[in-house]
């Protein structure tokens, strides 16, 4: 639990410090459109790497809940 | 079912909300973030997409898992305040798999088709939006049902965006007798569990996510096709995701990368670190892409018997164990490579092929479990989106 309480302050750290910047503006924005800045613009290649992974390691979370279960684990 | 944390994204690029909702502001206060605005809109157009899956594992002198998988994906818009998303795929999955470790003496072949489907309704308010989500998924021996919901808010400017979820699923055993494994009549898994993240506009060039999930599942978590698999019967999950895109001005490129920290009470501790280069060349995207995934092994997970072509049958952790080579210590590198084609503004095809190999040597820092052999897969998938 240690580590992870040092990952949690660290994630928040890393965010909370890019306060000290100034807000980007909308007409700045024109790159942050583009859909592989995005974080899913692929749906189903998400849901079907997720699933593999979910399936063949140990480790899963992170992108969302309530996903429900398989037999695949 | 995957929480649209791309609609922070969406969101970022838009105008600023300017009316207030005073009902809302009660919404806000709860949520305790002093000095946050809130303001979410429905996406502006639908999206309908196919893809399809060919997936092979296989380990040396053993061909092992093939699976064949149609999907579809739609989200649209109801009117401004309203979206709806779902999708549906059937796996048809097929196949031997080792029932302790990687000992192909042991592979049993099992053959199964999946049916799974997820559906969730959105209402966008001036200041927040609201999730629902059902999930379904049927197959010869599980069935699970699942519902979560979901809370968004963003800041005024669009730049700053988080959301807090909770899931519940209810699952349903009816293991197959098979003979050999630790098969019993139906069992149950009910799991809870909880999302908080975070997504943050940095620069015009880079946008941020972090996300905290917490899963708590309780009843069978074994598998019953595993020889001698007997795992608690309850287990905590914990991740942390980070992901970063930035936007290369130079070559018009974009990197994303990620990382994951995951711990639980299995006493599991993995990093996943991923990275793809999204390189545009005309109207077609050429994306290169690596991941390296490293484990700890469950605490009852038992090594093979050097020499041995049998198991071990005495756990050195009673009375917990198993000998199923996902939950050993192991390193694990994915390497993909996918084109993407913008036929016109509505269109798009695309196609992707990854390799993954497997092995206890690759494991981070060394310590990986032994005795087994690599594992390898293969992963295809081609696909096609329209926007309307």
């Amino acid at each position: 639990m240690r580590s992870l309480r040092i990952a949690c302050i660290a994630a928040a750290a890393a965010v909370s410090g890019c306060a000290g910047l100034q807000p980007v503006q909308p007409w700045e924005k024109g790159y942050l459109a583009k859909p592989e800045m995005t974080f899913e613009a692929d749906p189903l290649q998400a849901r079907f790497e997720q699933h593999i992974y979910f399936s063949k390691e140990n480790a899963s979370g992170g992108y969302g809940v309530g996903g429900g279960g398989c037999g695949c684990n | 079912m995957i929480i649209e944390q791309d609609a922070a994204a969406r969101a970022a690029t838009r105008e600023p909300a300017r009316d207030t909702d005073s009902g809302l502001a009660i919404l806000a206060a709860a949520m305790a973030l002093p000095g946050v605005a809130f303001a979410e809109t429905a996406p502006e157009q639908g999206l309908i997409g196919l893809k399809y899956l060919y997936y092979k594992d296989y380990q040396p002198g053993l061909d092992r898992i093939h699976v064949s998988s149609p999907s579809l994906y739609v989200l649209t818009p109801l009117g401004r305040q309203w979206s709806l998303e779902g999708s549906i795929v059937r796996d048809a999955v097929s196949g031997p798999s080792p029932r302790y470790h990687s000992a192909i003496s042991s592979a049993s072949r099992m053959e199964d088709e999946r049916h799974a489907g997820d559906l969730r309704l959105t209402r966008y308010f001036r200041r927040a939006a609201v999730g629902f989500g059902v999930a379904y998924s049927t197959e010869d021996d599980y069935e699970s049902r699942a519902l979560s919901a979901d809370v968004r808010m963003s800041s005024d400017d669009n730049n700053t965006s988080i959301v807090l979820g909770a899931g519940y699923s209810d699952d349903t055993i009816k293991p197959n007798d098979t003979g050999g494994g630790s098969v019993t009549g139906d069992e149950k898994k009910k799991v809870n569990d909880f999302i908080v993240g975070l997504t943050q506009v940095v620069t015009p060039r880079d946008i941020v996510q972090a996300n905290l999930t917490h899963s708590r599942a309780r009843g069978f978590l074994s598998d019953p096709y595993k020889f001698l698999d007997n795992r608690p019967r309850e287990r905590n999950q914990t991740a942390l995701l980070g992901r970063w895109n930035h936007f290369f001005a130079g070559p018009g490129a974009t990197l994303r990368s990620s990382y994951r920290y995951y711990s639980d009470t299995f006493e599991v501790k993995a990093h996943t670190f991923g990275f793809e280069w999204v390189q545009p060349v005309r109207s077609m995207t050429v994306t290169p892409s690596v991941r390296y995934h490293t484990q700890s092994s469950a605490s009852f997970y038992v090594d093979p018997i050097p020499g041995s072509a049998f198991p071990p049958v005495v756990s050195l952790q009673p009375p917990y164990y198993s000998a199923d080579h996902r939950l050993s210590a192991f390193g694990a590198v994915t390497a993909g490579i996918k084109l993407a084609w913008a036929i016109n503004k509505d269109w798009s095809v695309d196609a992707k092929f990854d390799y993954y190999e497997q092995r206890g040597d690759w494991r981070l820092g060394g310590n990986g479990s032994p005795g087994l052999d690599p594992f390898k897969a293969q992963f295809y998938q081609v696909g096609v989106y329209r926007r309307f």
